[in-house]
Formats: structure tokens, sequence, C-alpha cells
């Protein structure tokens, strides 16, 4: 380890492993220091990835050249995509991961990097010089130099686990030490700080399950992939099981309500309304008469399963209790018990778009400190963070995605221009452009960006080239060929069509419904030819089917971005703006929104207050003689 | 503090002799420009309490006028600013010196529209309401002003509030279908959710449904008086005017071949056109009137055609009346005095003819249910309207909701024929944007323009 870095990151989680993976792969000398290097890249909650939306991120920080979905495919022991009854825009790929397998791909994709450094090591300060970062100060004593810092520190601050009633326990993960100094120290330099709960669930002896009455859930058997630029090498799979929580759990539930954490007065912060524990589901929907349960996998040599679905803050004896009201379950043993956990956050309305704290240059912060939930959330602002922190050691331009590029990009800007208010985590009806924010273009749509940013290997650049390449030739080969209704009528009265009248071109064929671009391919070209890979074509035909949809929500997207693009300069005297609300005066002076289209996105910003907003601005540009005055109050 | 805001004075009343004259002050510097117009050491009257003052001139102190006094604190106010109503004297003089002294003490004259854009900039009106207050002040009949006095008090914004808060839901049924694929709740069938949009879908139609007519309200619709020389036109025209007398103004750009007047019938607006008399071989000149009569008749949204009771429809009246496009003709046989009983002499009814009656200008006979029978032709679906069911009076409006009409109803089609469902959703949300056009988020500073524009000043 040497005594200055250009760029350190605190924490080796999932935000943690992306910013420094990031910060290395674009050139910089990175250190990531973690108490445990043995846990780099721990899935502390369900061992899986993605789902809705949160799978496009996971898409996206592997086309912005990151770990997550290399480590995914390397240890995923079932794969399922999510939402296949609909439409192809909100597909969610979801994989359940070995959770022993993970972090060995995280750590074995970090030791690719020759730039980037691991030291195992708490870190109690973050040192400020001069209003900027200037390093951190370790547990040990030792000053470390860097040019900026990411703090990516999860739970672990202040972290407070409670099972049952009691007070509860110091900790950042079950068995693991909180970090007390680190929040401190932050809170020293002047940031606002405010507390989120969230909770796991038990996990069990897989061999005390009778599988006999609960459900096999087979994954899809589908050829997918996570990560773009790379083929690891995938584990064999696993099945989940299905079982439901009646009326049995019910009443051990609301016998022991007292005796939870959660609902004993124990715990203040507030926790994610989506994600709740057993004890909020019934008391919150008292009449739903079962709660589904999925018995997840925790690994290939492991018989130990993850109860998800009963994630609970009641004693445990109690855990136990209710589990064994559930069928399949009646003998259960159980190998961890569930928890909840407090930690610290720190109010994102603090942060810039590129992460990095206001005020503080240099110290950037991502992942669950900024109030969100999630392994992919996590993952997404590292990736950000990582890249900015870099960035801004060489002195260049800052990388910020846009709301209609990324799901990464809502994320970020909902969390710095809205806040927070419960654990934040990603939905497509965040998105506003969501038929262009896809899995199957996350590649398409960061790939150059990433590339450009010299972000990407020769090789990822070179596997980039060769995907889009190819996605091209049948956009081409559709747009071009012109199929005959002889060679035509099969594939549609496959799929109940009506028949063609004259020749037409593929892609009308293509947006009827029910036809695939596989069909029509090879309709059209009977002797084979090169036959485009699944990806591929699985792209093309999103983009070609319903690109009278997508072109629509791209019109929408510009049309917004040019109401975005009026600028507004981060030194407005918003309180001297009287014709705003006092409310939106205070919000927009806190926020501080670079454009009018994230200033409408302010909670307590009225669309009146937006449009005298658009006047004040032009007012003070055109103000020839524009002289303070206390004449008036 | 910055000084952003600047206060604004204007006459509101009409200048000229009146005997009150209303001069309103607008701005963060309303209370100290009355201040200004006060004697020394008078305090300011108490808010919202109307108090006889007593104005002097700011710089020599010489008395103005006396006046009633009331002032407004920021917000609650018509602007949302601090506001002040002075009740002076009418007529040619006080007004003008009060204003002046006003301009003195620090307001500027205000610009047309400026006290209603400035209480929609400070949210104290949506665009609707603003535009309403304008029909109010302007409305020239009593239809268009009890359809502007609705949608002052909100009918139309929150008809459209509503309607809108409805489309959202229907998005969210579809984000928790999307969104939550394992939830415990199934997820919401697909048709509930195109029955819901179907249902808005009705709505926006059956709003839309008084549009053409509610836009005619605000311009008068164009009744035609036509049929051959000497049918009875003009004695017709005199009448239906002449009745009316108190509200009609003869427009200018009437041309020698045809009068215009605007006029109310039975509480709606028309205007009423008198043209040249049709007939089959004029001279030079009289051609000239023909070939506008034909224009208005082109134009027209009713044609009152002519006959003589006596004579009934001849052949040139019926070549006249195939020319007819659109508009339904209410065929009169005029001079009722004089024809012998109730059968015409001519020929009987045309396919154009919507209805036909009997009038004598001379007897008043018909009259009455000429004006009933002309206002359900024109106006039969504003009528038929329930009280409170908004009338679209703008073609703003009209515009906006055809689009999310249009929205509504393709998005019902594509979900039902199997577009997946979060592209069908973009329809949803073009559905939204429309439907806030019309109550004005954030619209564009020219729209804002167009819509004050029509204010006159101090409104």
């Amino acid at each position: 380890m040497r005594s200055r870095y250009d760029v350190i990151v605190v924490g080796g989680g999932h935000a943690g492993a992306e910013a420094a993976a990031a910060s290395a792969r674009a050139g910089v000398r990175t250190l990531l220091l973690t108490p445990d290097l043995g846990r780099v890249g721990q899935m502390s909650c369900n061992p899986a990835v993605g789902g809705v939306a949160k799978g496009v991120v996971a898409r996206e920080v592997d086309a912005l050249g990151g770990v997550m979905g290399r480590a995914t495919d390397a240890s995923r022991i079932q794969f399922r995509m999510l939402n296949r009854s609909k439409g192809p825009a909100v597909w969610g790929p979801r994989a359940q991961c070995d959770r022993a397998m993970y972090p060995v791909a995280v750590r074995a994709i970090l030791d690719e990097l020759p730039m980037l450094d691991l030291f195992q090591e708490m870190v109690d300060d973050v040192l400020i010089d001069g209003g900027r970062v200037a390093g951190v100060r370790t547990r040990g004593g030792m000053n470390l130099e860097a040019g900026a810092v990411v703090v990516t520190t999860g739970t672990f601050l202040r972290g407070r686990i409670h099972i049952g009633g009691e007070a509860g326990l110091s900790a950042g993960r079950a068995g693991e030490a909180p970090s007390v100094a680190l929040a401190e120290g932050l809170e020293r330099a002047g940031l606002k700080v405010a507390r989120f709960k969230t909770g796991t669930p038990p996990r069990i002896d897989g061999r005390t399950v009778d599988f006999s009455r609960t459900e096999r859930q087979d994954g899809d058997e589908m050829e997918y992939r996570f990560a773009a630029y790379c083929d690891e090498v995938i584990p064999a799979q696993r099945p989940c099981w299905i079982t439901w929580a009646g009326d049995g759990l019910k009443q051990v539930v609301r016998a022991n309500l007292r005796r939870s954490a959660l609902y004993g007065g124990e715990i203040a912060g507030r926790g994610p309304r989506y994600c709740p524990s057993i004890e909020d589901k019934i008391v919150r929907f008292p009449d739903a008469p079962r709660h589904q349960v999925f018995l997840e996998p925790e690994g290939l040599r492991t018989t130990e399963l993850y109860v998800n679905g009963l994630s609970t803050s009641l004693p445990a004896d109690t855990q136990l209790e209710f589990l064994r009201t559930v069928p399949g379950l009646e003998d259960v043993m159980m190998t961890k018990v569930g928890y909840a956990i407090e930690y610290d956050y720190f109010p994102p309305h603090q942060l810039r778009h590129t992460l990095e704290v206001r005020g503080v240059p240099g110290l950037f912060f991502a992942g669950q400190i900024n109030g969100t939930t999630g392994y992919e959330e996590a993952a997404g602002q590292g990736i950000v963070a990582g890249i900015n922190a870099a960035l801004k050691v060489r002195g260049e331009d800052p990388f910020v995605l846009e709301r209609d590029q990324a799901y990464i990009g809502v994320l970020i800007d909902d969390l710095v221009t809205r806040g927070v208010d419960e654990p934040y985590r990603l939905f497509t009806s965040r998105a506003e452009f969501r038929l262009l924010l896809r899995q199957d273009n996350a590649h398409r749509r960061l790939g150059p960006l990433a590339r450009d940013r010299g972000l990407l290997t020769d090789e990822q650049g070179v596997r980039l080239a060769d995907r889009l390449e190819a996605e091209d030739r049948v956009l081409v080969w559709f747009e071009e060929t012109v199929v005959t209704p002889e060679v035509a009528a099969p594939v549609l009265a496959d799929a109940g069509s009506s028949e063609l009248s004259e020749p037409t071109r593929a892609i009308e064929l293509l947006r009827r419904p029910r036809v695939g671009a596989a069909d029509v391919l090879r309709a059209a070209r009977p002797e084979g030819g090169d036959v485009p890979r699944a990806d591929v074509l699985a792209t093309v035909e999103v983009e070609l089917k319903y690109s009278g949809y997508v072109a629509r929500e791209r019109a929408r997207a510009d049309r917004l971005r040019s109401q975005a693009d009026f600028a507004l300069s981060r030194d407005l005297p918003y309180e001297g703006f009287r014709t705003l609300s006092f409310e939106a005066r205070e919000k927009l002076a806190q926020v501080r929104p670079g454009t009018l289209a994230q200033a409408g996105r302010i909670p307590g910003v009225s669309p009146a207050d937006l449009q005298n907003l658009v006047l004040e601005v032009r007012r003070l540009a055109g103000a020839t003689s524009f002289v303070p005055s206390g004449a008036d109050g | 503090m910055m000084t952003d805001v600047d206060t604004i004075a204007a006459l509101s009343t009409v200048p000229g002799l009146s005997a009150v004259a209303v001069i309103r002050i607008s701005g963060p510097g309303a209370a100290s420009v009355l201040s200004s117009l006060l004697p020394l050491g008078c305090a300011l009257p108490e808010e919202r309490r109307a108090t006889l003052v007593e104005l002097r001139d700011p710089d020599d102190g010489s008395t103005l006028d006396r006046a009633l006094v009331t002032r407004f604190a920021a917000p609650a106010s018509y602007t949302g600013e601090d506001m002040v109503e002075l009740s002076c004297h009418g007529g040619w003089i006080v007004p003008g010196l009060v204003l002046d002294a006003c301009r003195r003490a620090g307001a500027r004259e205000a610009e047309a529209g400026e006290f209603t854009r400035r209480a929609y900039l400070r949210g104290k009106l949506d665009l609707a309401q603003a535009e309403a207050i304008a029909d109010v002040i302007e409305a020239r009949s009593r239809a268009l002003h009890r359809a502007a006095v609705h949608q002052m008090d909100r009918g139309l914004s929150d008809r459209i509030a509503d309607l809108r808060a409805r489309v959202v839901r229907v998005e969210a049924l579809l984000a928790h279908h999307v969104d939550f694929p394992e939830e415990d709740d199934a997820p919401v069938p697909l048709d509930t959710v195109a029955a819901e949009a179907r249902g808005l879908w009705r709505e926006t139609d059956a709003m839309l449904a008084t549009a053409p007519e509610g836009e005619l309200l605000r311009e008068g619709a164009v009744a035609v008086l036509a049929g051959r020389p000497n049918a009875g036109k003009s004695s017709l025209y005199n009448a239906l005017l002449g009745e009316e007398r108190a509200i009609v103004t003869e427009e200018p750009g009437t041309t020698r071949d045809a009068l215009i007047a605007s006029v109310e019938l039975g509480g709606f607006p028309f205007r009423l056109v008198d043209t040249a008399g049709l007939r089959g071989d004029p001279g030079r000149v009289e051609a000239l009137g023909i070939e506008v009569a034909r224009r208005w008749l082109e134009a027209a949204d009713v044609v009152l055609f002519c006959v003589p009771a006596q004579e009934g429809l001849t052949e040139e009246d019926e070549a006249f009346l195939s020319e007819v496009r659109g508009a339904p003709v209410v065929l009169i046989e005029t001079k009722a005095d004089l024809a012998s009983d109730g059968s015409p002499a001519g020929r009987g009814a045309h396919a154009a003819v919507a209805d036909k009656l009997r009038v004598s200008v001379r007897t008043g006979e018909g009259l009455g249910v000429l004006r009933e029978r002309v206002r359900s032709l024109v106006y039969g679906r504003v009528l038929g309207a329930g009280v409170d069911v908004p009338v679209l009076t703008r073609r703003r409006h009209a515009d906006a909701l055809r689009v999310a009409r249009t929205e509504l109803g393709v998005f019902c089609e594509a979900l039902m024929s199997g577009v997946p469902a979060e592209m069908a959703a973009t329809h949803l949300r073009l559905a939204e944007s429309a439907l806030e056009e019309v109550v004005g988020v954030v619209v564009a500073d020219d729209v804002l323009d167009v819509v004050f524009r029509e204010f006159c000043v101090g409104k």
C-alpha cells in the first residue's frame, strides 16, 4: 500500500466494489479500504441480483464495464426473466446467486485491475483540508492522502441490529462492527444525517424442509447473460420453492407483536413500504388470506435456504414458532435469525448529480449511505461515483447519465432532486421513458459512452463493436428485405394474422402481433445463412417491433429535454424571487437544480412556481441595471 | 432584498363621466403608494375594511378627492400580492389625477391584463380561470356569461383535474401490473384497465360535444338572412334587432351589401347578417352584392331564408337553397298578415329546410317562436347540457381535449389488441399532458402572452 492515492474508496460492498473498479479502470491509482477483505461484494440480504427495473440496472452497470454482471453470471444458480408475459420493455432478468461464489467472483474481477489496491482496515475519519477532501484516517491511525474519497459504508454507519424487543446491538451487519467514528466525522463536516431501517428474514436448514408440501419453481431455460463483454462459466442450476404463510403464522405474529422491535417502539427510522416485514404485512393488510414465501437456495454446496417474504424483527423463539406454521416447514430448523437494522444515511439532496457532496469537493457518497436499498441501486451509484471521482482527479468533465439514458440516471436524479423519505428502490414507473430503458439495449445505450470515457478495455471495446455491428446488420436486413406473400404465409398463419396481398418489407411483417424476428428470418432465408445470436435478435426485435412507440417516447423525451435545457445557474438568488412561494424558494435554494426540468421534480415546487422561475431568470438575465435595494424590505 | 416585482396601478372602470371610479394598485409597494397619498400622519387603513380617506397629492399636499379605500395583504388578494382598491369619484379629472399621484408615489401603469397575469403567476388562478375572467367581463350574451362564471368557479378546472387524476390512476393500475409481478395480489386484469380508460374516453367525448357551439358563444353564431329581393329580410332584421336594442352594437366593416349586427336571441349571441336579395339575372352592381351574400351563406351557422307568405318558394329560391352547405335553414314565410290562410301559394318544403314558420313584422306574429327556433338549432347541445357541465368556449381547450380523447381511444385499442401494457401507457402520458395544457401547467411564455393579451388594462 502507498501513502497517497488518486482515489480512496471506503467500503467494499456493491457500491464500493463498483466505485473502486470504475476508478481503477479509468486509469487512476485507487485504494479500496474495508474492515474485512473476505467480504468484498458480500450479499448481506437476499442472494439474488436483478428483478423488474433492478435487472436493467445490473445490465447498465455491466454495459459501463462494471463488476456486477460478470459476478452474477459466474455465481448464478437460477435465472428467471420476470414479466415475460408482458412487453419486452419491462422484462426483468433476475438471478439467484450462490452466496459464497458471488464475492469470490467480485474479488477475482477486482484482482484483474492493476491500478487497484485493496487493504483491510476500518476508516475512522475523512480528512478535509481547506474545505476539500485530503484523504482518510484509519482505525490504526494511518493518514492516507487522496485526491478524492468515495464513501460507501452501507448500513454500517452507527448501525444497530434489533432482534426482538431488546435495546438493540451495535453492528453494521450481523456479527460485524459498525462505523461510529466515521459517522461522527462526517457529521462534523456539516452533513445532515437521518435514520432508516431495513430487515432480513431468517435462514433455515434445507434438510429439515418437507419439499413435497411446497411448489417447485425452476428457472427459465433461456440463453441469457448479464455480462455483455465477457462469457463467464455459468454454474449448475437449482430450483426455488414456493409456499404460503396463512392463519397459523398470523396468530403467532399477532400474539407476539409487542415483542417486535418494529412494533415495540425500539426503532424510530423509516423502512421501505414495498419490502415490508411480516409484522408490517399482517398489521397493514389484516384481510389478506395468505402471504407468498419463497425458499431460495443460498448456494450450490449448502442446504441453507433464504426465507424470502418473512423479513422480521421478532425474537428468535417467535421466528421459529411462526416458521413452523408454514406448510413444508413444520419441523424446520433455523440456521440464522432474521433481524431489523437501523442505520444512518445522509439525505441525498446534499449531493450533486456526480454524487459528489455539495460543499466538500472531492468527497463522494454511493449506495445505502444515500438512502437507497438494493445491490443494484448501490452498484449503479458506485460506478457513477467511482467514474466521477477519477474524472475529478484528472480534471475532466463529469459523467452524468440523464433520465432518458439510464435507470441509473433516473435513480440519481430522484435522489438528488427529490430526496428520499423511505429507503429508495427503483421501479419501471419511476422512469418517464421506460420504453427506451430496456435490459436488452443497455450496451447500446451506455457501451459507447463508457468506451469514449476510456472505461472499457480494448477487448471489451471490440466485443461492443461486434455486438452493435451484428445488431445493425439485422436491423438493416429487416428494413431492406421485401417478403413475398407466399414466403410470409406460414409465419402469418402461425401467428393467426391475415395474409399479405402484396410483397411487404420484413419490418412491417415483424410489427404484426405475435410475429417473431426469428420466424421472419427463417421463412425469408430457408437456406439458413449466418444466423444472428439470440440476444442480438432479441434486441433487434424489440427495437423494430415497437419502433412506433419507442419513437414516440423518444420524441417526448426530446421535447422535455428542450425544456430541461432551460439552464438554471447554481447561484441564483432564490431568496429574492418573491414571485415564488416561500416553500418553493426554500426548496430551490436547498437543491439548486441545474435545469428547469429538475426544478419541476422537486416536491413543493408548483407549476405556477416554475412559470415564475422562468420569468425571474429571464428578468435577471435581461436586467441591465440590476441593483440590490433595501427600500421595500 | 432585491426588487424583482414592481408595483402597478390602473383604472379599473371605464374612463368618462361616472359617479365612482375604481383604481387598483398591486405589488409589494401598494401600501407605501397609498401611504404617500394620505395626509401626513394619517395611519394606513385597517386591512380588508373599507375606510373613507382623504387623498392628497404626494408632492404638494393638495387635496385630490375623498375616497373609499380597501387594503388587502398578500397573499389574500386578487393578484396574490399586496393590493389597494381606491373608489374615488369618476369623471374626467379625478381618476387621472389620482393615477398620476400613484405613479409619482412609485407605481407604474399596469399593462393589459397584468393584474390577472400576476394572479395566474402567483397561483391564485389557473389558466382556464384567467381566461374565464376575460370572458365574464367581455361577455355579450347571458349564455357566455353563464359558461364563463362556471369556468371562473373552477368548473372546467376541477373537471380537468378530475379527469387527469383518473388517467393517472389507470396508469397506476398498469404500474402495479408491471412493477410487482411476484406479489400476493393478482394484477388488475387488462380489460378492467381498458374499461376504466374507455369510461374516461366517453367523458372526454361528452365534454367535447358542446365545443363547436361553445366557441360560437364567444363571437356569436352567424345567422344569415337571405332570400329574393323584397322578401322582407330587412324588416325582419330590424325587428330582431329592435327588440334587443340595448345590447346591440353595429360592427365596423359592414359592407354596403351586407349589414352585420351583434344581437342576443333568447340569451345566446348571434351575428345577424342582412344580405342582398338573391336573384338569377342581376345587373352588375347587384351581382357583386349577391356574391357577398353567397360567401355569407357559406360561413353561416344558420340561414333564415325569407319568402313572402303569399308567394312561397320559387324555383330560383330552391336553386339558392341548394348552395347552402351544412348550416340548418329556417324557411320564414314573411308578411304573414298579408297572406289569406295557412298554406303558401308557391312550392312546399325543400330538403335543406330544417324548420318552417310564419312571421309578421307588423303584428309581431311568430317572432318569439323564430328566436326560440334559431337558438335551439344553433345552441341545442349547450341548452341540453346540465347546468354544471363545463362548456368549452375556447378552441385552445377543445384542441387539448381532442388530443386527450384521441390518446385515450388509441390506448384502449392498443391494450386490447395485445400491445404490451407499458407501450400502451405512452398514450396515457400524452393524454395527461394534453389535459395539463388546459389549466396551464408549465406553458410557453408566448402562449401566456396570447392568453393575457385579450385583457384590456386594469383587469
